[in-house]
């Protein structure tokens, strides 16, 4: 069975290794097209109506979810994935807490956007001011993305110093804490939650045209809008003094420090960063929903973000993109097998690590990195 | 003194790696620091490039304390480490590699002079700059880190066991560059096993014992030192 398996990877890895190949070989106004013509079909893509195409909508099968609602969590899920790219792929550490950054995005903008908050309400009273006030939505979006910035250092200035898997367990329980906060406290609207979210047109109500309860298209269309300029942002930050740092702490963190490089300090940019796009993501969930709980931030969501991008790809933006969306959409394609669902999901997953350590789109730096371990292991011995 | 390492102790956990050292750098000089396995040479290398916290005792560099200075501030004044071994990074090519090693810099001209010194220098990195670093042989690996350190414009250079794991041919040449690095202007802090090439190149050198100190000179009177020849040069 396994022989199967690894021939089948192998004539797979044949066909799909030669792709970026000539992908990459290709004159840069070819190249410039093919992404042109890919961008347009994802904005076109809620709207799928090509015969036998069809097929891919979850609208398809019985009891599907909202086809455009399934696009907008799995562009949800891309942002996020790019986030914690930053994190893992490019600064090497692993955050399993990060669950926690986008929850705070989400408070951020429900208890601070939303009339029903507890301290929107404690400062309508504190400054009398009417029973309708609450802070603009686009006042809230740099506001979530500041707060999760900070909850980012904070997490990191006590936490930074520690490698490997002992930052891991502490990030995990970075997100438990912050859930368990979310349910327990007065001022977060407790186990309840929070609703009337507002968004980029308000409060949620049945006026606001475009950003509205039910057609979830202009959502997907804002959050694929946000993920595109990220692509641009991430890969300048990739390439930038910053990017540079990232890569020498991941790969080898006293020659990093050696060169000069503060690894503590970068570290700490990293997680701002990663927090940063955690916060923004869950800033644009939690407006479109309109209502957030505290049950929606639980560590197994911190887990399927830490999945989407290692068997994406980690480092590779293409790859935490394509692992986010697979992720995100396959349960809700193949609902019918709703009782198998983790079962399945989990052998794909296992599938994946045995044979495609490096994700589905590997980086190619990060593929050198692992040979050269591997052929430093047995060195040490 | 560019460099002084006064009494110095470190250890590692509860066990004392060196019982209070004193080496001395002098503007200009190659020092080398010799002794067997475990001897604490790499240690002390640690120290004064700033990975290894120091128990008691003070590194002074250029008049200024800096023992519990971070690393990546050390290099900001001038001391700059190419680490043990495989201390490249593997990922990056040769010239961003090379790019690394001025991180610190942001003076463009004075590092791409500084990049063609490092390719005249070792023309095989010039002739590899586009692979990764850890697709290079040892010898190579070795002279990038070397190459690399150099592109910190150092005005003291840790050299870590520069001739481990290489072929007796690649040593020569290695210990040729570094004393031409020296006559060029930077002052060195060697350690290494090799002590014959160390000693021969060296104007001064120590030799360390299980965390002392146990003999110092001229690169002459050790080479010529009996003990030193029982002990780490070979000869009956």
């Amino acid at each position: 069975m396994t022989e199967t398996l690894r021939q089948i990877n192998e004539r797979r890895r044949h066909v799909t290794g030669g792709i970026g190949e000539r992908w990459r070989a290709l004159p840069k106004w070819q190249r410039a097209i093919g992404i042109l013509a890919f961008v347009g079909f994802l904005y076109y893509l809620p709207l799928l109506g090509i015969p036998g195409l069809t097929w891919f909508r979850t609208d398809s099968i019985p009891q599907g979810n909202n086809w455009a609602g399934v696009l907008f969590l799995c562009a949800i899920y891309v942002l996020v994935a790019f986030g914690l790219n930053i994190v893992i792929g490019l600064a090497g550490l692993l955050d399993l807490g990060y669950v926690g950054f986008f929850a705070v995005g989400a408070y951020s903008v429900a208890l601070f956007g939303s009339t029903q908050s507890p301290v929107v309400e404690g400062l309508q009273n504190r400054f009398g001011l009417s029973q309708d006030w609450a802070v603009a939505w686009a006042i809230c979006l740099p506001l979530a993305i500041l707060l999760t910035m900070i909850s980012g250092v904070l997490l990191g200035w006590p936490t930074l110093r520690l490698r490997g898997d002992y930052l891991a367990i502490v990030t995990l329980g970075f997100g438990e804490i912050i859930r368990i906060i979310a349910r327990n406290s007065d001022w977060t609207g407790g186990p309840q939650g929070i609703a009337a979210i507002p968004g980029p047109q308000g409060a949620p109500s049945p006026d606001n045209e475009i950003f509205g309860l039910i057609d979830a298209k202009p959502w997907y269309w804002l959050v694929l809008s946000v993920v595109i300029l990220m692509v641009f942002a991430v890969r300048r930050l990739e390439n930038s003094r910053v990017g540079r740092a990232w890569l020498a702490i991941r790969e080898d963190e006293d020659a990093a420090a050696v060169m000069g490089v503060s690894g503590f300090k970068f570290k700490l940019w990293a997680f701002a960063m990663g927090a940063a796009l955690g916060g923004l993501s869950g800033f644009l969930f939690a407006s479109r929903g309109g209502f957030i709980e505290p049950t929606q931030f639980s560590a197994q969501l911190s887990i399927l973000f830490v999945a989407m991008v290692v068997a994406g790809g980690a480092g590779n933006m293409a790859g935490v993109a394509l692992g986010a969306f697979l992720l995100a959409y396959l349960p809700e394609r193949f609902r019918d097998f709703s009782q198998y669902r983790t079962l399945v999901f989990g052998a794909a997953l296992v599938l994946v690590m045995l044979f495609a350590p490096q994700g589905l789109i590997p980086s190619r730096r990060r593929a050198r990195e692992l040979k050269d371990r591997a052929k430093e292991a047995p060195a040490n011995v | 003194m560019l460099l002084e390492i006064d009494n110095l102790t470190l250890r590692y956990g509860r066990i004392e790696a060196l019982h209070g050292i004193s080496i001395t750098v002098g503007e200009g000089e190659i020092v080398a620091l010799i002794g067997a396995n475990g001897a604490g040479k790499t240690t002390t290398m640690r120290a004064v490039s700033g990975l290894r916290p120091v128990a008691t005792g003070t590194v002074r560099f250029a008049g200024e304390d800096i023992t519990n200075l971070r690393a990546d501030l050390r290099v900001i004044r001038g001391i700059c480490q190419s680490p043990e071994g495989r201390g490249i990074f593997p990922g990056m090519t040769v010239l961003e590699n090379l790019d690394m090693g001025a991180y610190t810099r942001r003076d463009t001209a004075g590092i791409a002079a500084d990049l063609d010194r490092v390719f005249g220098l070792f023309p095989r990195l010039a002739e590899r700059r586009k692979q990764a670093g850890g697709t290079l042989s040892g010898g190579e690996q070795q002279m990038l880190a070397v190459g690399r350190a150099l592109m910190a414009r150092p005005k003291l250079l840790l050299l870590d066991e520069p001739s481990m794991g290489l072929a007796p041919m690649v040593i020569q040449q290695i210990f040729e560059i570094i004393t031409e690095i020296n006559q060029q202007g930077t002052t060195i802090l060697l350690v290494e096993q090799n002590a014959q090439q160390a000693l021969s190149r060296a104007h001064r050198a120590y030799v360390l014992e299980t965390g002392k100190i146990v003999q110092e000179g001229t690169g002459q009177e050790l080479l010529t030192d009996s003990r030193v020849r029982d002990a780490y040069l070979g000869v009956a």
